[in-house]
């Protein structure tokens, strides 16, 4: 069992190809990296992604086999790697593979998958795949990774963007996370009239420090800095001149802001985006097109926009989702909950485009794909690259596969 | 009586003004409207005690409303019910105290899945809240939103599911270390078989472990009824509820001798909640400077608390979606373990999203709010009576010299001149640190 997650077969499996040459990314020379800026943006499709109709085994027999109506997907997919192409809405994001900005890892899972939602969307947020809902100090693993953050003096080291809740992947231990949905929000609201600086001005000098560490001076400190971060904030956004035209969707606007945020430098290095609508039970085909259309336009208007800024290159995403589908097909042309699936990691200069074991559809678990990767491994490789202790957070050592050069 | 819970007499150096009742309403339910309040002074403590507890009260149509938002059975229209009850407060204390029990039971809908049998837990609440303690508990064992967020329903006669059993000890009765690994295991089988079938209680007699037991020094076939009784009567079972009332009603860390003296009292009110908060409510702890304003206002009491200060009207919906995004989405608690409170409410992104909802709630921009921010304060000239009229309105007309000062700078500024003056001052005083707290 263990040599499913063993390491080696990473590195084994790992197509590590060379990055190939960079074009259109001038502003990387003027860009000097450094560890304390770059951002990571999980982008979650809830409701479960089907992997197989994402990252399409074009010619693996077994899968026009298990979905005879399905298998139409391939008709205009996008080769990525020999055998493999992306679904046919992903055009940009095929395109990206092609350049060392984006890679697939495959088989992401765990060892005992969950078909609930909720179980299984709680396996991933927590980052522990023993978790049930009982315990006290609920964390996600993005939460444990502002905590850390927090304690390196970030400001606002995370925030959840278009979501009305804070999700548990987010939730911390010291950290409040906070939730937008709109750039607005961000800003230091004022009732209209005269002059809005004015009162702004009024109202941050309102709230300036008191002393005493009781209530009411933990009150008077937070609301002081609170405003003083505000006004910086919308400082840096207002500094924000885009050319890019994001798409007139709810991701799209979800990204916009981020990107303004990572733009703005304001030093929030974690965010969380959810694009759902993905448990296509039913007539699956359409709806799945939909969706992954906006995923493609949304990402693809968003790394536009950070390279035009000189920001892609501290900027790294991941797309998961809570579990992949069924192998075969269900009666409705649709597809029910599955198991393991592929994630996408965006960045630049990755060290190949596809890593982890394909799927084997011969070889399945109750009619799932099983896991290959831990999905720890992959967070393990992102907090790596965002300079994190990825064993304070992950609570042991995930060495995952190595996207990031 | 002990000391602390004896009842508060008013004294001429320490009457019963506009603070007290201020603070009795903000503690006791979700605050109410100047006018009222300086009624109160007048009539006085008992009266006050009266209006936040009234014998008897219901919001009329308040059961044609709940069925009509069932009708529909989905969480927000639930969830903005709720809302809606607590703004209308008929009885500030039960809701008050049914929302401290959901906190307490803390079941989320974010798992259950049915706002129906949420709102049937609330209604239990409601209900039960302010009776005996063994009977809340009893009657929550039995209830389904609980039982389907714990689990229980995969808790089946040789092969037991404990969360039920540990929660129940560790988060409802008893707190931890006050019961063993294997009174859990123990208590697990006693509950087997307790089900739920179409959002009902349901006894799944051949999922039930009717064999022999031991838990908490109890022996034989015990029911999970048994299991219930023989928890709340436990020695740790008092201290712990009452260390849990004495941070929700009077101070986040109360001490070992206040704790002491709410578990007696509980005790000699044979567990009876009502009385005891009752008790509590007109202790001289209560109305100590150790309680006034100690307390971090949730997410609720500010929002709610706002509208119902004024003495306006809101629409209850966008209250609920407010205080969702400020970190409190009633029947989403975050975990079994409830909201965690005091500072864990008020983060700068916390404030600030509160200071932006009540910017667009006295500029009007949130449904029609009645009456209006500028109409309440219009009638008075001058900034040293607007900032006075201001703080009558919103903090008990009382806050340090340094908030008053900086109030009334700001009620000289530009920034509180013109249109949208009076709600521009209005909204600087709902900014204060002071107003952060209950």
């Amino acid at each position: 069992m263990n040599r499913r997650f063993d390491r080696r077969t990473f590195l084994r499996s790992a197509l590590a190809l060379p990055a190939a040459p960079l074009l259109g990314h001038g502003s990387r020379c003027h860009w000097a990296p450094r560890g304390d800026d770059r951002v990571l943006l999980v982008l979650e499709l809830a409701g479960g992604n089907d992997g197989l109709a994402t990252v399409i085994p074009v010619d693996d027999p077994a899968y026009a086999k298990a979905r005879p109506a399905l298998s139409a997907v391939r008709r205009g997919s996008h080769a990525i790697v020999d055998g493999l192409a992306l679904h046919p809405s992903l055009a940009r994001l095929a395109l990206r593979c092609g350049n060392g900005g984006a890679a697939a890892v495959l088989g992401v899972g765990m060892e005992k998958p969950d078909r609930s939602h909720f179980r299984s969307r709680d396996l991933w947020h927590t980052g522990d795949p023993t978790f049930v809902r009982r315990q006290h100090d609920t964390t996600g693993w993005l939460g444990r990774a502002a905590d850390v953050l927090a304690a390196g003096g970030a400001g606002m080291p995370a925030a959840s963007i278009g979501a009305l809740e804070v999700p548990l992947l987010l939730s911390a231990r010291s950290v409040t996370v906070p939730t937008f949905e709109r750039a607005e929000d961000f800003a230091l609201g004022v009732v209209p009239g005269v002059a809005a600086s004015e009162r702004q001005a009024g109202l941050a000098a309102l709230v300036g420090e008191r002393l005493g560490d009781g209530p009411l001076g933990y009150a008077a400190a937070t609301a002081a800095a609170a405003a003083k971060t505000a006004m910086e904030l919308e400082q840096a956004l207002r500094g924000y001149r885009s050319e890019v035209t994001y798409p007139d969707t709810a991701l799209g606007r979800d990204l916009q802001l981020a990107a303004r945020m990572v733009i703005a430098g304001f030093g929030t290095r974690l965010f969380h985006v959810v694009h759902g609508g993905f448990d296509t039970h039913a007539r699956q085909l359409p709806t799945h097109a939909g969706l992954l259309a906006q995923v493609d336009a949304a990402l693809a208007a968003f790394w536009q926009d950070l390279s035009a800024h000189a920001a892609a290159g501290r900027t790294a995403v991941l797309v998961f989702s809570e579990f992949g589908r069924r192998v075969a097909e269900n009666a409705s042309q649709g597809t029910d909950h599955g198991a393991a699936a592929p994630v996408f990691v965006l960045g630049e200069g990755l060290r190949g485009v596809v890593f982890g074991e394909r799927p084997d559809l011969g070889d399945l678990e109750d009619g799932d794909v099983k896991a290959t990767t831990d999905y720890r491994l992959v967070f393990g490789e992102l907090l790596r690259w965002l300079g994190v202790d990825g064993k304070s957070v992950l609570g042991g050592e995930f060495a995952g596969p190595h996207v990031f050069a | 009586m002990n000391e602390l819970l004896a009842p508060w007499q008013p004294t001429r150096d320490d009457p019963f003004d506009l603070q007290k009742v201020g603070h009795l309403f903000r503690r006791a339910g979700f605050g109410t409207s100047l006018r009222h309040r300086q009624e109160l002074v007048r009539e006085g403590l008992d009266a006050a005690l009266a209006a936040v507890d009234p014998p008897s009260a219901s919001v009329p149509g308040a059961d044609a409303m709940l069925g009509d938002v069932l009708a529909f059975g989905d969480r927000a229209r639930v969830t903005a019910h709720r809302v809606w009850l607590a703004l209308e407060s008929a009885h500030p204390l039960r809701e008050k105290v049914s929302i401290f029990w959901h906190g307490h039971f803390a079941t989320s809908d974010a798992k259950v899945q049915d706002p129906r049998v949420m709102a049937g837990q609330l209604a239990t609440f409601d209900r039960l809240g302010l009776l005996r303690f063994d009977e809340l508990a009893q009657a929550m064992a039995r209830d389904p939103a609980l039982l389907v967020w714990l689990d229980n329903q995969l808790n089946k006669k040789g092969a037991p599911n404990e969360n039920f059993a540990r929660e129940l000890f560790e988060l409802f009765t008893l707190g931890r270390g006050a019961y063993t690994e294997q009174d859990i295991r123990e208590a697990a089988r006693a509950f087997s078989g307790w089900h739920v079938r179409d959002g009902q209680f349901f006894f799944a007699r051949f999922l039930h472990d009717d064999g022999d037991k031991q838990v908490l020094g109890r022996r034989g076939a015990l029911t999970g009824d048994d299991v219930v009784a023989a928890a709340v009567t436990q020695p740790a079972s008092a201290p712990f509820l009452a260390a849990k009332w004495l941070r929700a009603f009077v101070h986040p860390e109360p001490t070992s001798a206040e704790i002491e003296a709410m578990a007696a009292c509980y005790l000699a009110n044979e567990r009876h909640v009502g009385a005891t908060l009752r008790t509590l409510l007109r202790s001289r702890l209560f109305f100590s400077p150790r309680a006034y304003r100690t307390k971090i206002k949730s997410p609720a009491e500010f929002a709610i608390g706002t509208v119902r200060l004024l003495g306006a009207r809101a629409v209850a919906a966008d209250l609920a979606r407010a205080m969702a995004t400020f970190g409190e989405a009633w029947l989403m608690p975050p975990t079994v373990e409830g909201w965690h409170g005091e500072r864990a409410w008020l983060s700068g992104a916390s404030w600030l999203l509160r200071s932006n909802w009540a910017a667009e709630l006295f500029a009007g921009q949130r449904g029609k709010l009645q009456p209006t921010a500028a109409s309440l304060l219009e009638r008075f000239r001058g900034p040293e009576d607007k900032v006075k009229a201001a703080l009558l309105l919103l903090l008990d007309g009382e806050c340090s010299d340094e908030s008053r000062a900086r109030l009334l700078a700001f009620a000289r500024s530009p920034a509180a001149q013109g249109a949208g003056g009076d709600a521009a001052l209005l909204h600087a005083t709902v900014g204060l640190p002071e107003y952060q707290l209950s």
